[in-house]
C-alpha cells in the first residue's frame, strides 16, 4: 500500500521538489524579518517633514516601485561583480557576498522594503487624526504617541496589504534562479522545474506540483496572516 | 554612423569621446535600441488583451449560471496563490506542445509516439516559430496572468456604480440595454481605471520577462553588450559592463513609469470631469 502511494508518480514530484521548494522558503524568511522594519523606517522617512529624510525615502520607494525586480536583480548581481576586484576580495568577503544566497535576500529586501513602505505610508497617512490629537491633549510625549496610537493603527491599516505584498515577495523568490547563477544543487522551484522539464517534457506535471507549492505556501501566509489581523482588530469586534 | 554626423558636432567631443560615439552607435546598439519596440508592443498588445480577459473573467464571476461563476472565481483567485512568471512560462511551452501535439498525431508513426522522453514525437511535428510568434504568445500569456487581476478590478467596478444613477435612468425611459451600456458600462470604466492603471504598472514590469520567451528584447541585448570583450576586433575592448547597462534598463523603466503615471493622471481626470463622487 505504502509502496503504490510512495511510487506514484505524482508523489515522486511532490517529493522530487520539496528540496528546491525550501530555497523559495529561505529567501522568503530570510527578507521578511529584516525588510519589514526596513519598510517601516523608509515609511516613517517619507512621512517625515524634514526633507533631508522624505525626499531620499521618496527616491528609493519610487526607484524601487518602478523598475522591475528582474532588472534588480541583474544590475546588483553586476554591481556587486563589478565591485569584486576593488572591495570583497582584498577584503576576503568575496566567497560570500557573491552567493546567490546572500545577494537575493539583499535585492530582496530593498525591493519589499519599497512596496511595503508604500503601503506603511499609505496607512500612516490615514491614521485618525482625532486620535493623535487626544493623544496629545492627555500630555502624551511624541514617543508615547508614537507607541501607542500611530504605531497599532498603521500596522492594523496595513496588514492586508502587506499580507498580499508577503505573498508578492514569496512569489518573487522565483525570480531569484533567474537571474543569479546557479551553484550545484541549489535550486529553487521554478528551477527545478524546468530542469526537469527539458527532461521529459511534461510541463503539466512540473509546473503544476511546482505551482502547487507556491499556492500552499500562498494559504500558509494568508492565514498565519489571517490569524494577526484578527488578534491587531481584537478591540473592534 | 560618425562619417554622417556634422563636423562641428563630432569637434566638441574629444577623442575617446568620438570612440564611445561610435561605440554606442554600432550596428549591435543600434539592434539594442529597436528592441525597445518588444518591449512597448508587448505592453500595449497585452494590456488589450488583458482588458478582453478581464471583461470575460468579470462577466463570468458575476453570472447567473454557478458554472461559469466557479470558473470566473477559479480564473481570478488562481493567480493569487501562483506566481505570474510560472503562468508567464506554462502558457507559450503548453500552447506550442498542443499545437505540436496534433501535427504529430497526422505526421509520426504509432511508434514514435509512444516513446517517452523526447518532444516532439517526430522531426516533422516541429512547429517553428519566430520571434513575433514567441511576442504574440508572450503577450497572450502576459494577458492571461493580469486579464485576471484586471476581472477583479473590473467585477468590483460594476458594483461601484450608484445604483440611484442606474434607476434615474430607467425612471428618463432608457431601455435596459442603454441602461447596461451607456450607463453602467460607461461608468465602469471610471472607477476601474485606478485599478487598472495598476495593472498596468505591473504589465510593463512584466515585459522584462520577455527574453525568458525567446524574444531578443532589451533585457537580452543589455546582457549580451555588457559583457566583457577583449577581441579588438569585436569592437571595443572593454571589461565587464554589465551593472552599466542594467542601470540603464533600471532607469528606462522608472521613466516608462512616470509617463505612464502621467498618462493615467491625466486620463483619470479627463474621465471623471462632472464627477463629484471619485476622488481626484
Amino acid at each position: 500500500m505504502i509502496d503504490t502511494i510512495m511510487n506514484n508518480f505524482l508523489v515522486q514530484e511532490i517529493i522530487l521538489l520539496a528540496k528546491p521548494a525550501l530555497f523559495n522558503a529561505y529567501f522568503a524568511l530570510a527578507s521578511i524579518p529584516i525588510g519589514f522594519p526596513f519598510a517601516v523606517m523608509l515609511a516613517l522617512g517619507k512621512f517625515s517633514k524634514n526633507k533631508w529624510l522624505s525626499l531620499p525615502a521618496r527616491g528609493f520607494i519610487y526607484a524601487f516601485r518602478g523598475s522591475p525586480l528582474f532588472i534588480q536583480f541583474f544590475m546588483f548581481y553586476a554591481l556587486m561583480l563589478s565591485l569584486n576586484k576593488v572591495l570583497w576580495k582584498p577584503w576576503g568577503v568575496d566567497e560570500w557576498i557573491l552567493h546567490p544566497l546572500f545577494i537575493g535576500p539583499l535585492v530582496l529586501i530593498l525591493n519589499t522594503g519599497a512596496y511595503a513602505a508604500e503601503i506603511f505610508y499609505g496607512a500612516l497617512r490615514t491614521i485618525p487624526k482625532g486620535e493623535v490629537e487626544a493623544a496629545r491633549a492627555m500630555g502624551m510625549s511624541k514617543r508615547q504617541v508614537f507607541k501607542t496610537v500611530t504605531w497599532p493603527n498603521m500596522l492594523r491599516l496595513s496588514w492586508p496589504a502587506y499580507t498580499n505584498e508577503m505573498v508578492f515577495l514569496f512569489h518573487s523568490t522565483s525570480l531569484v534562479y533567474f537571474t543569479l547563477p546557479v551553484i550545484n544543487e541549489q535550486k529553487d522551484l521554478m528551477n527545478k522545474a524546468g530542469e526537469l522539464f527539458e527532461k521529459d517534457y511534461n510541463i503539466y506535471l512540473h509546473f503544476g506540483v511546482a505551482g502547487l507549492y507556491f499556492l500552499i505556501a500562498s494559504l500558509i501566509i494568508f492565514y498565519l496572516s489571517g490569524l494577526f489581523q484578527k488578534r491587531l482588530n481584537r478591540h473592534l469586534a | 554612423m560618425l562619417d554622417i554626423l556634422p563636423e562641428w558636432f563630432l569637434s566638441w567631443f574629444s577623442e575617446d569621446g568620438q570612440e564611445m560615439i561610435a561605440y554606442l552607435t554600432n550596428g549591435k546598439h543600434l539592434t539594442w535600441y529597436a528592441s525597445v519596440r518588444y518591449t512597448l508592443i508587448a505592453a500595449v498588445l497585452s494590456a488589450l488583451f488583458a482588458i478582453g480577459f478581464g471583461l470575460i473573467g468579470a462577466a463570468l464571476k458575476q453570472s447567473g449560471f454557478f458554472l461559469f461563476r466557479w470558473i470566473g472565481n477559479f480564473y481570478t483567485s488562481i493567480v493569487r496563490g501562483i506566481p505570474d512568471i510560472l503562468f508567464i512560462l506554462f502558457f507559450p511551452l503548453a500552447i506550442e506542445q498542443g499545437v505540436e501535439y496534433f501535427i504529430a498525431k497526422s505526421k509520426c508513426t504509432a511508434e514514435q509516439l509512444s516513446a517517452i522522453g523526447t518532444w516532439p514525437p517526430c522531426q516533422e511535428a516541429q512547429w517553428f516559430l519566430t520571434t513575433n510568434d514567441y511576442l504574440f504568445m508572450a503577450c497572450l500569456s502576459l494577458g492571461l496572468v493580469y486579464g485576471a487581476f484586471a476581472a477583479n478590478v473590473i467585477y468590483g467596478a460594476l458594483h461601484a456604480v450608484p445604483k440611484g444613477q442606474l434607476e434615474a435612468a430607467s425612471a428618463y425611459g432608457f431601455s435596459q440595454k442603454q441602461v447596461f451600456w451607456k450607463f453602467k458600462i460607461r461608468q465602469m470604466w471610471v472607477y476601474a481605471l485606478p485599478g487598472l492603471s495598476n495593472i498596468w504598472m505591473l504589465l510593463i514590469k512584466a515585459t522584462s520577462f520577455l527574453s525568458l520567451l525567446q524574444v531578443t528584447d532589451i533585457v537580452y541585448w543589455a546582457g549580451l553588450l555588457g559583457a566583457a570583450n577583449y577581441f579588438p576586433r569585436a569592437g571595443m575592448v572593454h571589461p565587464n559592463w554589465n551593472f552599466q547597462y542594467y542601470f540603464v534598463l533600471f532607469v528606462f523603466y522608472i521613466i516608462l513609469t512616470m509617463l505612464s503615471e502621467r498618462f493615467f493622471n491625466m486620463l483619470q481626470n479627463k474621465a471623471s470631469r462632472g464627477m463629484s463622487v471619485v476622488e481626484q
